[in-house]
């Protein structure tokens, strides 16, 4: 149907911003969950963590964390990951209840994320399953937005010594000076991407890359 | 989680730390985080004044100012835990009146000013904390800090809470009428020798009011025709507190106005004027009940528990918020009548003496900068005569009796001197014609223990007994002194020696290592330092007052490095002393004995800011003499 740059912008409309809106003084939902495991078929959320910005500025007391009950068994290779055990969730409330919460928290702001197309993959799985539609919203990657300074520009190098080649969101975070506290915990990996993302963001206006029409072209997941 | 890491933060830099867990977690949760990379113009003066309170999380900034020929002045750097932006929280400035430019790569939190004034309004520690950080600058709010940490916090004692404006404002208010000439208005202002002046109309109605700062900014800067009318120049609308406001309001209203002084009003008459320096004074006084205890003491056995209780009065006078240097002289105060005391009751037991006589004490003692006690530093003198068997009778006289007030006062908690700079030396024990000629000798031939004497004994301080004697000996030494620059810079050479321990990049120096490693003697290396330029600045103006504040005070408009940095010199002996007795006191609740030697990383980063800039004030004039006195300065 569409390719993903027309549906970034249409989502764009839909979900009431400008395309002209400036980087700067965009709304951003900077999102991570995590997973029983990595395969959409099997494996599902356990749990989804959320910070708001507005441009640079991360909204501190503005989060958003839930356990979800999996629709899936959890495996053991992944509790060692995320160290969420099936006893703290199976009370917690289904997807369904979460996703509802989630959209709203999500409304009027580009949904960000470190390799945001999986988290994308199992958001949008739920999404049909429950109405049909798929996760609203434009969206971009932090992976990608560095990728794409990596290629186009050099001031940002300079200014850190250089960019890393890893992909990971750790790796990254310490190359360029995040503090990391406890990982693997949805909402602090989260907070973690939120602060790559506003280091990438005080880079791009001087970039050209000023408006969110723009960033949505160089960081579609 | 995210937020909890936030609180961990605030909770280690005032004013924050000063709220309580739940009124953090509610800051907190309004806060956002900004990045700043090196470089950044984070906020530009001129442009549309900040909404927001930025505390450094990581990294660091610098302030600057355009000054009105251009030039970009840096007058603050700014570290972790530091604030920006402050006034913008409270202050009406519409514009930026600072530039401030990220040095390195900076995080920090930002806090709106529509999401935290209502917390801050209804916290009066966080406000009183803006309030002096506003117009007292820096000394009396860690007075306050310490206050804050007392048990004593939050009670009703909090003097600018609980104190109406009636009680300290000027009550006898200055008047011109309205058809008075400027030139009229400040020739009031000097003879009355008052900042500010009231315009009033024919019903006696103020009209408007005419301050130091109009006549400066409005009359002389633009070269204005001094006939004109002061009701020309007055400021409107003036701002009223009422008389039973509490002193609070009055500062809130001031630092909304962002004016210096505001009408009192009692039934919609005009009844006084408060000041800045009337709220500034609050701070002090402390009535002392137990000084009459002192004085019904018959003995020295009597007097023994009395004196213990000196002590307990500093930590009392620390909690209360009292300023350093109040504290010093309500300490010198009681010593002293504890000192009069003894002497009194020694005069008792030996009978009038054969020749007048005057107690002095010196160094700390004589500069009435005594913390705890100290070693005794005292001597006499006493009136000359021309009978040998006189002579005689006096020598005796005065050897048992200063040996009975050596063992009295040792009784009572001061020590024997070390160096023996006491009575009952009898090399300091001498008639006043002795006592010259030790001063000239010591001015005259300044070698270094002549020196070292005079930085001792030079602050002489007469405590007890016939005041001529002291009198003449201090115009001896100011006749003397008159053009002896060899002696003074010598004085000079030993004093620039000692220089405090602040290092490159203002790094704190601190022990290698000892018993003390890691920490820095604040007496021997902050206090010391700063009393001997002073010193040394009121030996070469003539001034006679010996307490260090007291000579800075007298040396305005005589000494060119007071007029420069007399204002700055005091706030630093005032910190300094503040943070050595506060260490002190902290000690002997530990049941420790107390000393000078504090850790610079325990301070709180305003505490550590401050030192350093103490430190510096101080190394700054030690360079003025280096240049003053040249290269033929050779040190002691």
């Amino acid at each position: 149907m569409f390719g993903l740059l027309t549906r970034n912008s249409a989502d764009l409309n839909a979900c009431g911003i400008d395309d002209r809106t400036l980087v700067s003084e965009c709304r951003y939902v900077v999102l991570d969950t995590e997973l029983t495991g990595l395969e959409v078929k099997k494996d599902s959320i356990v749990s989804i963590g959320a910070v708001a910005m507005t441009g640079g500025s991360i909204h501190i007391g503005e989060t958003f964390y839930r356990l979800v009950s999996p629709e899936t068994e959890m495996r053991g290779s992944s509790v060692v990951v995320h160290g969420i055990t099936p006893s703290e969730v199976a009370d917690k409330p289904s997807i369904a209840q979460t996703m509802d919460e989630l959209l709203k928290f999500c409304e009027g702001s580009v949904v960000v994320g470190h390799f945001l197309s999986l988290d994308l993959k199992f958001l949008n799985k739920e999404m049909k399953r429950l109405s049909g539609r798929e996760f609203p919203g434009p969206a971009v990657d932090t992976f990608r937005i560095h990728e794409w300074i990596r290629e186009h520009d050099g001031s940002f190098s300079t200014h850190y010594n250089g960019m890393v080649r890893d992909t990971d969101l750790f790796t990254m975070a310490k190359r360029y000076h995040i503090q990391v506290s406890a990982a693997h915990n949805a909402l602090m990996d989260a907070f973690v991407t939120a602060q790559l993302f506003q280091r990438f963001l005080s880079f791009l206006p001087s970039l050209g890359v000023p408006t969110v029409k723009d960033l949505l072209r160089i960081g579609k997941p | 989680m995210v937020i909890d890491d936030v609180i961990k933060f605030f909770q280690e830099i005032p004013p924050f730390q000063f709220l309580e867990a739940r009124e953090l977690r509610s800051i907190a949760e309004k806060v956002s985080m900004e990045f700043y990379p090196k470089g950044t113009v984070i906020l530009r003066q001129d442009d549309p004044a900040s909404d927001a309170l930025r505390v450094i999380k990581k990294g660091g900034v610098k302030v600057s100012v355009r000054s009105e020929d251009g030039q970009e002045v840096i007058i603050d750097h700014r570290g972790e835990g530091d604030t920006f932006g402050l006034m913008s929280l409270i202050g009406k400035d519409e514009k930026q009146k600072t530039t401030v430019i990220a040095i390195e790569d900076t995080i920090c939190y930002l806090m709106k000013k529509s999401q935290v004034l209502p917390v801050i309004e209804t916290n009066p520690a966080f406000t009183e904390y803006f309030l002096q950080f506003h117009f007292s600058k820096y000394v009396d709010k860690t007075s306050r800090d310490m206050h804050a940490k007392s048990l004593f916090y939050g009670s009703s004692d909090h003097l600018l809470f609980t104190t109406p404006v009636g009680d300290i404002a000027t009550k006898d208010v200055v008047t011109v009428t309205q058809d008075a000439s400027i030139q009229e208005a400040a020739q009031e202002m000097s003879r009355n020798r008052i900042s500010s002046l009231i315009i009033v109309d024919d019903n006696g109605l103020p009209v408007g009011i005419v301050t130091d700062r109009d006549l400066r900014e409005k009359v002389v800067s633009r070269g204005r025709d001094v006939t004109d009318m002061v009701k020309d120049i007055m400021t409107l609308p003036m701002i009223r507190v009422d008389v039973k406001d509490y002193c609070f309001e009055a500062v809130l209203k001031m630092i909304k106005h962002n004016i210096h002084h505001i009408l009192v009003i009692k039934d919609g008459r005009l009844k006084g004027v408060l000041t800045n320096h009337d709220l500034m004074m609050l701070q002090g006084t402390s009535p002392l009940s137990f000084a009459k205890d002192l004085e019904s003491q018959q003995s020295v056995e009597g007097l023994v528990p009395v004196s213990t209780k000196i002590n307990r009065v500093v930590g009392l006078l620390l909690k209360e918020g009292a300023k350093a240097s109040n504290i010093t002289k309500i300490i010198a105060e009681l010593n002293d009548r504890l000192v009069r005391k003894v002497l009194e009751i020694a005069e008792a037991k030996f009978g009038k003496p054969p020749v007048p006589y005057c107690w002095i004490s010196f160094g700390s003692e004589g500069r009435k900068e005594q913390t705890f006690k100290t070693d005794q530093d005292n001597a006499i003198i006493h009136g000359d005569t021309d009978s040998p068997a006189l002579a005689d009778q006096a020598k005796r006289y005065f050897a048992a009796f200063s040996l009975f007030v050596r063992d009295g006062l040792v009784r009572c908690g001061f020590p024997h001197c070390p160096a023996d700079y006491m009575a009952s030396n009898p090399r300091w024990c001498q008639p006043l014609s002795v006592w010259k000629q030790y001063f000239t000798s010591w001015v005259h031939t300044p070698n270094p223990e002549a020196v070292l004497r005079s930085l001792i004994f030079f602050d002489f301080r007469m405590l007890h007994g016939d005041e001529r004697l002291a009198a003449e000996l201090r115009s001896h030494l100011g006749s003397i002194l008159k053009g002896q620059n060899i002696f003074l810079a010598q004085m000079a050479g030993v004093v620039i020696k000692n220089r405090p321990p602040l290092g490159f990049f203002k790094k704190f120096i601190v022990e290698k290592d000892g018993e003390h490693k890691n920490e820095l003697n604040l007496k021997f290396r902050g206090i010391g330092p700063l009393v001997d330029i002073v010193r040394l600045f009121a030996l070469e103006s003539g001034v006679s007052e010996t307490s260090t504040l007291e000579r800075i005070e007298a040396m305005k408009g005589k000494h060119p490095s007071i007029d420069s940095s007399g204002d700055e010199l005091a706030q630093a002996f005032e910190f300094i002393t503040l943070l050595r007795i506060h260490h002190q006191v902290e000690q002997i609740e530990k049941g420790e004995e107390p000393d000078n030697f504090i850790n610079p990383t325990r301070l709180s980063n305003l505490e550590k800011r401050i030192l350093k800039e103490s430190f510096q004030v101080i190394s700054l004039l030690q360079d003025g003499l280096s240049d003053q006195y040249g290269p033929g300065m050779v040190g002691g």
